[in-house]
């Protein structure tokens, strides 16, 4: 975004007219509005998931059903909450690896909470206080000793997998509260169960307000101010008087907490505490999958959550379509390769029409 | 005072008046082995403009730098308005009423115009945490306006601007705080002849309404001359001199600076001959 490759056309016109400041864009031809919609941020890959969707659409009769989106929910709805975490301390130029470890980590402290006889709702609150003072201890290490977030965060990854692992004895464990009953009228489960994760459309829910509040938070708060100038030029920001280590350790607290409360969403709905490290390692990296094909630049200074969200949109698509299909499981992470990779291309293209067009 | 002070040096003492707003008193800062401030003292009159002068590296970023809360000095004290002024940070500096324009301008290229002029005051909807975005760019436009800086549009990332337009969003946004002392770090360096006499022009303006106090830093003497009250110059990290601007001349302040170039190439000279000495002692053939 900051390049000064090219340069602007709005830049040369100091001290013009008054009345061409403030030209009317009402009249605006309906190519410059495709050229405007395509070189948002969120733009190429809303384009690229709708014609996926209609791929899949076209080419398979079941897709396009409301059973279909049922299964497909499951792929999309966690990596979009995951994803509005990371999207904060990317901007930020910083990365939270950990939340793999919070995925796997908050569950079991829920269920050993759940064993100390303390009810469920308090179970879920207690477990989301650890997952604070995890990312508060990222923060601090991360933002006040100086330590590479890259670093610090794979050192907590592996010690919350490795806890987890320990504290369980590597054994799955039913979820508390996420019983199953079944009766004549069917299967049954707790109000707690639907609400936290096992209802059909509970994790869309979560995911949509959680999308919509950060999102709001980015783009029309004091925190995202913040945090979008930290990314982008630390130094200016703390003369500025930006609190750049506020700024820092509040966004770590905000991403594990969220990958916490994915992970007990998580286990609610499949009814289980799974401590393996390995299926969390690879919820960590499609998460920040769909960050980065949502447009959400590594190096800081720009990003959007509801781009991460259609990011994860795009890849729950993308594996759900070519589960239908029969496409061999081995050519899945094939496929999401490619596809990062494309659209990382994608979004650097765009990113140079966008400055060259002036649309900032 | 500092003890260790240079052959041919004059350190000028604190002169305080009474109606003095900013007293800066004995100031020393230094980062690691280098010694940016050694001993500097200054003060600041209500309404009144001070150039501040001096060579690179002599001290004067770090001074401003200082004042305004963005770091601490290792020795010394400060008064602002006859109170004892610890600024703890930036934001707290600019609480009190003392706001700054860094050299490098502290815009973030990211945010936008309006979003750059009102970082750390945003101006929020009501009391929710929603910022207030038509109000900050009404008023960054009327400031903008008075400044007579025409941008086309408030709502671009500062990236996208010139040099010259980035500058005068940085001024914009210290003179529009409220604050009642300015310090302004080489507030025309980015600037072409047009911008720049905007800026003094303004700067004039303030200077006769009398509410602003400013400290600031320039090279071309003509303008302090022409725009400053009074000229301290700041030379190794010691005031070494203070005068008002009425009674000194072009002549007096270039005269001090080629003194001071004299000197240098003196001490530097005085080195190489020590140094050949130590080596003649230590390797006598």
């Amino acid at each position: 975004m900051s390049g000064s490759d090219d340069e602007s056309p709005v830049a040369a016109s100091a001290g013009g007219p008054a009345h061409e400041r403030r030209a009317p864009r009402t009249a605006v031809a309906p190519l410059t509005l495709i050229r405007q919609v395509l070189t948002t941020r969120e733009g190429s890959i809303v384009v690229i998931t709708v014609a996926l969707t209609v791929y899949f659409s076209l080419s398979l009769s079941v897709f396009f059903t409301t059973s279909n989106f049922e299964n497909l929910l499951p792929y999309f709805a966690p990596y979009a909450m995951l994803a509005a975490g990371e999207v904060f301390l990317m901007i930020n130029g910083e990365i939270d690896l950990s939340i793999g470890g919070c995925y796997l980590f908050a569950p079991l402290m829920f269920y050993e909470f759940h064993g100390g006889g303390i009810p469920l709702i308090p179970c879920v609150i207690l477990a989301l206080i650890v997952c604070m003072g995890i990312g508060v201890f990222n923060g601090f290490v991360t933002a006040v000793l100086g330590v590479n977030s890259f670093i610090t965060t794979l050192g907590t990854l592996f010690t919350l997998e490795g806890l987890t692992l320990i504290v369980s004895h590597a054994e799955q464990l039913e979820m508390p509260g996420a019983q199953v009953t079944t009766n004549s009228t069917g299967n049954h489960i707790t109000s707690f169960a639907s609400a936290f994760g096992a209802g059909t459309y509970s994790e869309l829910f979560w995911a949509l307000g959680i999308v919509l509040v950060m999102q709001v938070a980015l783009t029309r708060t004091r925190w995202g101010l913040h945090t979008i100038a930290v990314g982008s030029n630390r130094i200016a920001a703390a003369e500025a008087g930006v609190k750049v280590r506020a700024v820092l350790i509040r966004n770590f607290v905000v991403c594990s907490t969220l990958a916490g409360f994915v992970g007990i969403l998580e286990a609610v709905r499949s009814n289980s505490i799974t401590p393996d490290p390995g299926a969390a390692n690879s919820v960590l990296l499609d998460a920040i999958a769909a960050a980065v094909i949502g447009g959400t630049l590594l190096a800081g200074g720009s990003g959007t959550v509801v781009g991460a969200m259609i990011g994860a949109l795009f890849l729950g698509v993308l594996q759900d379509g070519l589960a239908i299909k029969g496409v061999n499981a081995d050519y899945l992470d094939f496929y999401l390769g490619v596809a990062i990779l494309v659209a990382m291309l994608i979004n650097r293209y765009v990113g140079r029409v966008r400055r060259r067009s002036g649309l900032g | 005072m500092a003890e260790d002070t240079l052959p041919g040096e004059v350190i000028v003492a604190p002169v305080s008046d009474a109606d003095d707003v900013l007293r800066v008193e004995h100031i020393a800062k230094s980062f690691g082995p280098v010694t940016a401030l050694r001993d500097v003292s200054l003060h600041l009159k209500k309404g009144e403009v001070l150039g501040l002068l001096g060579d690179n590296g002599a001290g004067k970023s770090t001074l401003i730098k200082t004042i305004c809360g963005f770091q601490k000095q290792d020795s010394g004290a400060m008064w602002l308005k006859g109170e004892p002024y610890e600024p703890r940070s930036v934001d707290h500096a600019r609480s009190l009423g003392v706001d700054v324009v860094y050299q490098d301008l502290a815009l973030i290229d990211e945010l936008s115009v309006y979003q750059n002029m009102f970082l750390c005051r945003e101006e929020r909807v009501a009391r929710l945490p929603f910022l207030d975005r038509r109000s900050m760019k009404k008023e960054a436009r009327a400031a903008l306006d008075e400044i007579g800086i025409h941008l086309p549009r408030l709502d671009v990332p500062v990236a996208r601007l010139s040099g010259g337009q980035r500058q005068s969003i940085a001024v914009a946004r210290g003179v529009y705080s409220d604050a009642d002392i300015l310090l302004l770090d080489e507030p025309l360096a980015a600037m072409g002849a047009k911008e720049g006499a905007m800026i003094l022009e303004l700067i004039a303006r303030l200077k006769k309404e009398g509410k602003l106090s400013m400290i600031m830093i320039l090279h071309n003497y003509v303008h302090v001359l022409e725009s400053c009250d009074r000229v301290n110059m700041i030379v190794d990290g010691v005031i070494t001199f203070d005068k008002p601007a009425a009674e000194t001349s072009l002549e007096e302040l270039t005269e001090i600076v080629v003194d001071e170039y004299r000197r240098a190439r003196a001490a530097a000279n005085a080195e190489e001959v020590a140094e050949a000495a130590e080596a003649a002692v230590l390797d006598p053939e």
